[in-house]
């Protein structure tokens, strides 16, 4: 490839950041799930606070669907899944008719999922889908800055998601981790000193700094620059 | 065949997969589509591919030098084998493109010639579609998925390998590149062909550029990467229509051309795939004199057939015409993809009046054909083998030398009824397999 126009380049970023936001957004959904089950049936109400998503749903039914399907609600999963279609048709002859279709397949499914009784069964093999996606991409998709952009994307939605759903210290430290070298492949803009505070706070988070987990997300906003 | 047959909804599911769609607005709003594909091949004896291929190398010759006339001396039409009001009536003439030779003389890179074959087994050609012809994507595709689903079909079968589209198509972007990158340029996502313009760039190694992405600097074209810096386009293989092609040089008010890339080409500084200007030749009117340039520009009489045509514009054909009109097919010379086309025999009495009254009033704007019965291929059609009329555009590429696909687009129409196979309609596709003995 080489030669990326500016808006392949953003396509690029944002169908790291969709894909990787359907990902583990679903894994975040299922742990609520089971909880909602039969402990806290209003517990969607705390997911949505954590991922900064107005509570616009009238019961744990009725976010249950929406927030899995409703392909009118911005904050739904659906929605971010098309999100991510959207970004990677403009990108076939960078990441491949292969890798394109392992997001296809994803939709695809998830869109029968939502006639399924049991949906949270049937998405399952959305998430096996989009794991093949990443492989395809580290398989196919040869040239080494566009791989960069895309995992940039990638682990930047999931640093951001770890943040706000309060995952373990060590699962952030990982996350950081794995997007900066991308981040410094990628050719995109960014605030180094931003980036080094990122680091500072999350490892003076291992001294139970309160609100660091904030303060991190906040961060992370300003990162990319342009 | 059976075990071909018997994978069909195998390879439907793979095309799927791989996102084998076209786009369609309907009433106002865009939608992706399936294009249905039917397993069962259309096949192309290798005899019969061996006329079809000299009458369709012979055929294409002939346009591009009929184009390198129009746009320079004209001697055609000083000559009397072409009437002059007839060529510069064409909507697809251009005079910006007056005087411009392309690279390598070539202005038809790409040509799709529509065919029909008659039940007497005589192919007739229908269109020529020398603008932006497209399709070739979903039987190299469908190739490829099918070998997947249905081996042993292919290794019973002699079939010609038809997966090298791709690297024809980059050999003839090469031929005229004038130094630096390919481009196919896609007016976006919300192209009917996009997914085509998406495949061939992956399968060409070509960049995919949006017109933004595009810019003319010093008279020539250049692409914009990410961080601002150039790099030079030595072909465009464009995918959008001439009226959009350049603002400062067509319709001012298109949003998705390059401003000054007409500047460029005339420069001689890019070559432009297919040339702006190529309309004039693939005009439904002038298709009525095709077999006159072949015999004028290559001294050879023609080996592929026109279908029978009336031009209305000539009295006696007019006279034809009117009196026979609900035998006969009319096409207004302006429509595309299956639109403006009536066939006599379904028309009211009254319908028929109207049309007569608008032939009269607007002879240069339609012409006539004989309704050719052309041979039916079987498709799967909820579980049964039935008919269905079925086209063929084939794909001929001119670079070095003019060569034609051993493979092309079989369009089949899914009403029994109808003639109208063009996927805008409702059409699906078939593999077209050219037998190699």
């Amino acid at each position: 490839m080489g030669t990326i126009s500016l808006e392949k380049r953003d396509s690029l970023f944002w169908l790291g950041r969709y894909t990787e936001r359907v990902y583990t957004t679903l894994k975040a959904f299922y742990d609520y799930y089971d909880q909602m089950i039969d402990r806290q049936a209003d517990l969607y109400k705390k997911l949505c606070e954590r991922l900064d998503i107005p509570n616009i749903y009238e019961s744990d039914a009725d976010f249950i669907h929406r927030f899995l399907f409703d392909k009118n609600d911005p904050n739904s999963i659906f929605t971010s899944l098309n999100r991510s279609y959207d970004n990677g048709i403009m990108l076939r002859d960078e990441i491949t008719s292969d890798s394109l279709a392992y997001i296809q397949i994803s939709l695809d499914i998830y869109a029968a999922s939502s006639h399924s009784d049991v949906p949270t069964m049937a998405l399952l093999p959305v998430q096996d889908y989009l794991l093949a996606f990443w492989a395809s991409i580290d398989d196919n998709v040869l040239d080494q800055r566009c791989r960069s952009i895309i995992k940039c994307g990638r682990y930047l939605e999931r640093l951001d998601l770890f943040l706000r759903l309060g995952f373990p210290t060590p699962d952030i430290e990982r996350a950081l981790c794995k997007m900066t070298p991308r981040l410094r492949q990628s050719g995109i803009a960014y605030d180094e000193e931003v980036l080094d505070s990122l680091y500072a706070r999350v490892r003076e988070s291992m001294l139970h700094t309160p609100g660091w987990r904030h303060e991190c997300a906040r961060s992370l906003m300003t990162l990319i620059t342009e | 065949m059976k075990d071909i047959i018997a994978h069909g909804d195998n390879i439907n599911v793979l095309l799927a997969r791989y996102g084998v769609k076209f786009g369609i607005y309907k009433n106002g709003t865009f939608h992706e589509q399936l294009f249905p594909f039917d397993p069962i091949p259309r096949v192309i004896p290798a005899e019969d591919f061996d006329y079809l291929e000299r009458g369709l190398r012979q055929r294409v010759d002939a346009l591009n030098q009929f184009l390198a006339d129009i746009y320079s001396q004209k001697r055609i039409i000083a000559d009397g084998v072409i009437p002059e009001d007839f060529v510069f009536s064409s909507s697809g003439y251009l005079p910006e493109c007056e005087g411009i030779m392309p690279p390598a003389g070539i202005f038809s890179h790409i040509s799709g010639i529509d065919l029909v074959q008659a039940k007497d087994g005589t192919w007739y050609v229908l269109e020529d579609n020398l603008r932006i012809p497209s399709g070739a994507s979903y039987p190299l595709i469908a190739r490829e998925l099918s070998r997947k689903a249905s081996p042993r079909a292919f290794r019973e079968h002699a079939v010609r390998d038809n997966r090298n589209y791709a690297d024809m198509l980059r050999e003839t972007m090469d031929n005229v590149n004038l130094g630096g990158i390919n481009v196919i340029l896609t007016p976006g996502r919300y192209n009917a062909a996009f997914f085509e313009h998406s495949y061939l760039a992956e399968k060409t190694n070509s960049v995919l550029a949006m017109p933004n992405d595009l810019f003319v600097q010093d008279c020539k074209l250049y692409y914009r990467d990410d961080h601002g810096s150039k790099q030079r386009v030595g072909a465009v293989y464009r995918r959008q229509s001439d009226e959009f092609l350049d603002p400062c040089t067509f319709r001012s008010d298109s949003l998705i051309g390059v401003p000054n890339l007409m500047a460029a080409y005339r420069a001689g500084n890019v070559a432009i795939i297919n040339a702006p200007g190529n309309g004039v030749a693939d005009d439904k009117g002038i298709y009525y004199f095709v077999p006159k340039m072949i015999r004028y520009y290559l001294g050879e009489e023609p080996i592929l057939h026109n279908a029978p045509t009336y031009l209305p514009m000539y009295p006696e054909d007019k006279q034809i015409v009117l009196e026979n009109l609900e035998r006969l097919v009319v096409k207004d010379v302006a429509e595309a993809g299956g639109y403006g086309v009536v066939f006599g025999n379904k028309m009211t009495g009254q319908e028929l009046a109207d049309w007569r009254a608008l032939i009269e009033r607007e002879p240069r704007r339609f012409i006539a054909q004989e309704v050719i019965d052309f041979r039916d291929l079987d498709i799967i059609d909820e579980g049964k083998q039935v008919p269905r009329k079925a086209d063929l555009r084939a794909f001929v590429l001119s670079g070095a030398e003019t060569r034609v696909w051993a493979s092309g687009l079989t369009r089949f129409s899914r009403n029994p009824d109808s003639f109208i196979v063009n996927s805008s309609q409702g059409g699906g596709f078939k593999d077209t397999w050219v037998l190699s003995r």
